[in-house]
């Protein structure tokens, strides 16, 4: 088996007396594709932000490239800049065009010089067929391409790991698609990802492991194929019934 | 009626105060002023810092610099700032009255400009601070170059209503007592009011005190239409990018014209 690149161990999340997570955990290995799959109000988008502290557990730990995120003095931000998140309402800075979007980070958190930043910013529009928007401001662009604006925005900092949380719930549907084949691709160029979706058919795809979570537990874990063809739980059968 | 435009529209008075309203007042009064907003915008931004905190302890003494200094009427503070400062022996500014004045002016423009960069910042949405923060930044790195930027770009029509009263509380230095050379716009009228009996010195001033404020309307309405727009949109695009970049020219920009003005109204 290759490297754990995340490691979350028994994560719990209350806001008030509310409990989201009741104790989740899992492994994701290094070029591994993971998918989160379930019900709204199953607790997965608060389980993928605890990933990158957006949300702090209750308790339970992540350990994410060696590093336990909870533990104190971690470098919050460092580690963060080493784990790409893309949203479902994409978060574009919708003050800065498209290539200053891609630049914010590498200048300000790796201190790069506005023309190195603006060479590997060109060169990530490019791979994604993004270069002709490199001087739009995002309100001038489409749901697909804003979303594929802030995958390359995620992928510039070089990400070890991505996070994707509904990265196609808020398009139109004649837009998924084109979200969809960037992560496809992203998928086959081997990184690692952690994807909470409603895209069966993608999970299906390009996902090495499909995570079934209900009412803030892992209801189901296994292979895309037998979780997706055989359902044990009666819970994850009745969900595969309704998205299907 | 002839006595009513006498005593207003003099204009052999209007003609013999301009001159130094022009050369002597003008000037003050854009000197205070200017100083009055630039505080006004410094200590505004560190107070709207504080006043977001999560711990009420550092909100509070915020709250309570933004409710005193709001709540005060401007004469008393540039009383007590220009006449009890000097005073209780603290002369920073010596016996010049126009640093007391700038310094009473910032003081309660700082409290207003705090509530409207809060106002500003607060209307900036929650996945921007997240986005900025997935990407590797502070939280202090995200509020200046994500945040705060469009917050403040979010109240501009506010903050020019502020700068509006700066200029025209800057006459309240007159308060003081100005010496020929530091006297603003209104303290060379009222001088000469008093000395003629003509209130048309007093109608020169304000003239003067609307070819600041007027125009400075229209120019940040403009740079608020600029920015919004964004000065890249109006470079050309590649030949490649036509046929799938939306129309760049005013249609796109129409809706977005109409949701400034109805803010503004």
């Amino acid at each position: 088996m290759s490297r754990t690149v995340i490691s979350v161990q028994d994560l719990h999340k209350s806001y008030g007396t509310t409990e989201v997570l009741r104790g989740v955990s899992f492994d994701v290995h290094e070029r591994e594709v993971v998918c989160v799959i379930g019900p709204s109000g199953s607790g997965k988008s608060t389980a993928l932000k605890c990933l990158n502290l957006l949300e702090r557990p209750t308790s339970g730990s992540v350990t994410v490239a060696g590093t336990d995120l909870t533990g104190p003095g971690v470098d919050v931000d460092g580690l963060r800049a080493r784990i790409g998140m893309v949203f479902q309402h994409f978060n574009l800075f919708p003050h800065l065009s498209v290539l200053a979007n891609l630049t914010v980070a590498p200048r300000q958190v790796r201190g790069l010089s506005k023309d190195e930043a603006e060479e590997k910013a060109h060169a990530q529009l490019r791979t994604l067929g993004l270069a002709h928007l490199a001087k739009s401001r995002p309100a001038h662009l489409s749901g697909g391409q804003q979303q594929r604006v802030a995958i390359a925005r995620a992928l510039v900092m070089e990400p070890e790991v991505m996070l994707f949380d509904e990265a196609t719930s808020a398009l139109d549907p004649e837009l998924v698609k084109g979200v969809l084949d960037v992560m496809k691709e992203l998928a086959a160029s081997g990184m690692t990802m952690v994807c909470v979706t409603h895209e069966m058919g993608f999970a299906r795809e390009a996902a090495h492991r499909v995570i079934f979570m209900d009412e803030g537990r892992i209801e189901e874990h296994g292979t895309a194929d037998s979780l997706l063809e055989n359902p044990t739980s009666p819970r994850l059968r009745s969900f595969l019934s309704q998205v299907l | 009626m002839d006595d009513f435009l006498h005593t207003f529209f003099d204009w052999h008075e209007i003609g013999s105060v301009l001159p130094t309203l022009l050369t002597e007042g003008l000037g003050n009064t854009l000197l205070i002023a200017a100083l009055a907003i630039v505080l006004g915008l410094v200590v505004g931004m560190l107070l709207a810092m504080l006043l977001l905190s999560t711990s009420r302890w550092v909100r509070l003494p915020a709250r309570i610099y933004v409710d005193v200094f709001r709540g005060i009427p401007a004469i008393v503070t540039v009383s007590l700032v220009g006449l009890g400062l000097p005073a209780s022996g603290v002369q920073p500014f010596g016996r010049s009255p126009l640093g007391y004045a700038v310094i009473a002016v910032g003081m309660i423009s700082a409290a207003y400009c705090a509530e409207i960069f809060r106002s500003g910042i607060q209307s900036v949405p929650q996945g921007q601070m997240q986005a900025g923060r997935s990407l590797g930044m502070s939280y202090l790195r995200t509020m200046r170059v994500i945040i705060v930027p469009q917050g403040v770009r979010n109240v501009l029509p506010a903050l020019t209503g502020q700068f509006i009263v700066d200029i025209k509380e800057s006459s309240l230095v007159y308060l003081l007592g100005l010496s020929v050379g530091q006297r603003e716009l209104y303290f060379i009228a009222q001088e000469r009011q008093a000395a003629t009996y003509n209130s048309s010195s007093l109608v020169a001033a304000a003239l003067c005190y609307l070819v600041i404020t007027i125009p400075l309307t229209y120019v940040v309405n403009w740079l608020d239409r600029r920015l919004r727009d964004g000065p890249s949109t109006r470079r050309p695009l590649p030949a490649t990018a036509v046929a799938e970049e939306l129309p760049t020219s005013t249609a796109t920009f129409a809706p977005h014209d109409d949701l400034s003005k109805e803010a503004k109204a």
